[in-house]
């Protein structure tokens, strides 16, 4: 497994001198099986942008693109780049576009294709060349075939959001973002009018279980890109139900669950490069037997598994 | 000239109908469109105004463990659904399912819909009181409040379905001073546990849960394993009717089945009106929560 980062920063493109070094773009990450001949594609932020144009360079040129993206969650950010895909233009390229949707919202193709239509571009779905396939994930375990298995968690962020987990041969590949530790969001203040001593208790039982959950659901991996957007000083001042984790949680996170190597992700358009060097300095290390390597994320950056 | 009663399977077939597309009950939604649309839902607010609609709570439990979330394992909880998919999810779950219809008009005469909620609540209330003195862990204690809401969801289905009908089946109770679930068994064949039944598999409700809507007037029906959350609920009914607190159309009580379902609980009479005080007070706080009228007007 070769993973490159196209896009790695949160909310909103933000390229500019100050975001050069880890680039501006919003979530794209190519995960390549050379062995396969097989391109899976996680999230279709403004980085796919970019590497749909690498794909026409190096890919089609050897035969039709086939390949298949895994959207997190449909939130603007993820979903933004899809309509400057250039495959999707080309004849014979064959897509299958996988994500959660929530019960009460549109189906994945109305949610991501829907932003080809004459209100926000100048070309409707319907005339893309592609063959797309569009397909509803939930919570679970599937086999992608090649040997490849797939495990699905959902994740706490404001709408329904999946994170993956890659299995094949020995290594195992996680993403977890968007995402922030399951809390409990029942009143805990016996002296509040609203307070229940049922809820309070169950609530605080549910979001430890949950977050031993996604512990176990990343446990051992040999890489995993982790939200990571925050200071733990500004979640709690004001970003707290954002969807968002903190560096501080996710560090501690990491070393339960034996990760080995973890890749900081989803920044803040706010953090300059200065700013996540800074960080760097003090989150980051080569990793030892007890402490998984961490680094921040950062575009073009690859990692071979 | 009279129509010729229904077959079972005619019957079974309109029920099922009706199970498809189960409204809410009147009593609480202008409540719960009003905390659902507000920007700054808190999580109790949220989780209170659902449970306070059997018909509510159950349609969003079906939602949250239906295969569209495919959970592995199910959820029988609002507390916890509320956790693993969020306000936000929850929320819409909800506000989609109160929108579609409420409960009313034909159900009204015969069983006032406040008076049906009240009891719904008391049986809710009741079991989970008799879950706590029977030191059962916070975890559990929700599905007994969920089980004794839920219980009599079958009358509603049977009331709105077969209306004359069930008017017979009030007025034999009335005549003959008896139970209400063996009236119903001498007119259609069957007593409201069956629907009952129809609508948790619906709702793909749990095992024990389904049980209770089924068996709650013979708990020695369930399975072994179910049995602790059906006897509660089956107990916390006779209570709420011996105590007339709102009405399900039951009002008289067995002595020797009252006696068989506080042996199989192993509570006594006292320690349940001990509980009165308790259960008075949490009704009181959910009606005035809802704003529903205390004189039990017909929804």
């Amino acid at each position: 497994m070769n993973i490159r980062f196209w896009g790695v920063r949160g909310s909103i493109p933000c390229p500019g001198p100050l975001t050069m070094k880890y680039g501006g773009n919003t979530p794209c990450i190519e995960v390549r099986f050379e062995e396969l001949d097989r391109l899976i594609i996680i999230d279709a932020g403004s980085g796919i942008r970019e590497l749909g144009n690498y794909m026409m360079q190096h890919d089609l040129p050897k035969g039709p693109i086939k390949t298949e993206i895994f959207l997190s969650h449909t939130h603007w950010d993820h979903i933004m780049g899809f309509p400057f895909f250039t495959p999707t233009y080309i004849p014979g390229t064959k897509l299958k576009i996988y994500g959660p949707v929530s019960y009460e919202g549109e189906t994945l193709e109305q949610i991501v294709g829907g932003q080809l239509s004459y209100r926000y571009f100048p070309v409707r779905e319907a005339e893309l060349a592609a063959d797309i396939e569009y397909i509803h994930l939930k919570e679970g375990r599937f086999n992608l075939g090649d040997g490849i298995s797939l495990t699905t968690k959902y994740l706490n962020h404001p709408i329904l959001c999946l994170g993956y987990r890659f299995e094949y041969k020995d290594k195992i590949f996680c993403t977890a973002f968007d995402t922030e530790p399951f809390r409990n969001l029942f009143c805990t203040d016996p002296e509040d009018p609203s307070f229940d001593e049922g809820m309070a208790e169950e609530g605080k039982l549910v979001a430890r279980e949950q977050n031993e959950m996604v512990e176990s659901f990343c446990l051992g991996a040999d890489l995993l890109i982790q939200d990571a957007q925050y200071t733990q000083e500004e979640y709690e001042s004001s970003k707290t139900g954002w969807g968002h984790s903190s560096y501080e949680y996710v560090c501690a996170a990491a070393k339960r669950a034996g990760i080995k190597r973890m890749a900081l992700f989803h920044h803040d358009p706010m953090r300059t490069d200065a700013q996540i060097d800074e960080l760097a300095e003090k989150y980051c290390n080569a990793g030892s037997n007890e402490n998984p390597e961490i680094i921040f994320a950062r575009e073009g950056f690859q990692i071979d598994l | 000239m009279t129509e010729a009663p229904l077959e079972s399977d005619q019957r079974f077939i309109r029920i099922q109908n009706y199970i498809d597309r189960m409204p809410s009950l009147s009593t609480t939604v202008t409540k719960v469109l009003d905390i659902c649309n507000r920007p700054d839902t808190s999580a109790n607010d949220l989780n209170r105004v659902i449970s306070l609609d059997p018909v509510l709570t159950g349609q969003v439990l079906r939602l949250v463990n239906s295969a569209y979330y495919g959970l592995p394992n199910q959820i029988s909880s609002l507390t916890r659904a509320i956790i693993m998919l969020g306000l936000n999810t929850v929320k819409n779950l909800a506000l989609s399912t109160a929108i579609l219809n409420t409960v009313g008009n034909e159900s009204s005469q015969i069983l006032p819909m406040d008076l049906f909620w009240t009891h719904s609540i008391s049986v809710g209330v009741t079991a989970k009181n008799m879950a706590e003195l029977k030191g059962i862990p916070f975890a559990q204690r929700e599905e007994f409040f969920i089980g004794g809401l839920l219980h009599d969801l079958g009358k509603i289905v049977l009331i709105n379905c077969f209306i004359e009908e069930y008017d017979a089946v009030i007025n034999q109770v009335r005549n003959e001073q008896g139970a209400l679930d063996l009236a119903e068994k001498s007119v259609f064949g069957f007593d409201h546990g069956e629907p009952g039944r129809m609508i948790a598999e619906k709702w793909k409700l749990n095992s024990s849960v389904t049980e209770t809507l089924c068996f709650h007037h013979q708990p020695d029906k369930a399975e072994e394993n179910n049995r602790d959350l059906v006897s509660a609920v089956s107990l916390a009914n006779m209570y709420t009717n011996i105590l007339d607190i709102g009405s399900a159309g039951d009002p008289y009580q067995n002595e020797y089945l009252l006696t068989a379902a506080l042996d199989r609980v192993d509570i006594s009479w006292e320690q349940l009106v001990e509980m009165d005080e308790k259960i008075q007070d949490e009704i009181e706080k959910a009606q005035v929560f809802l704003q529903v009228s205390r004189e039990g007007g017909t929804a």
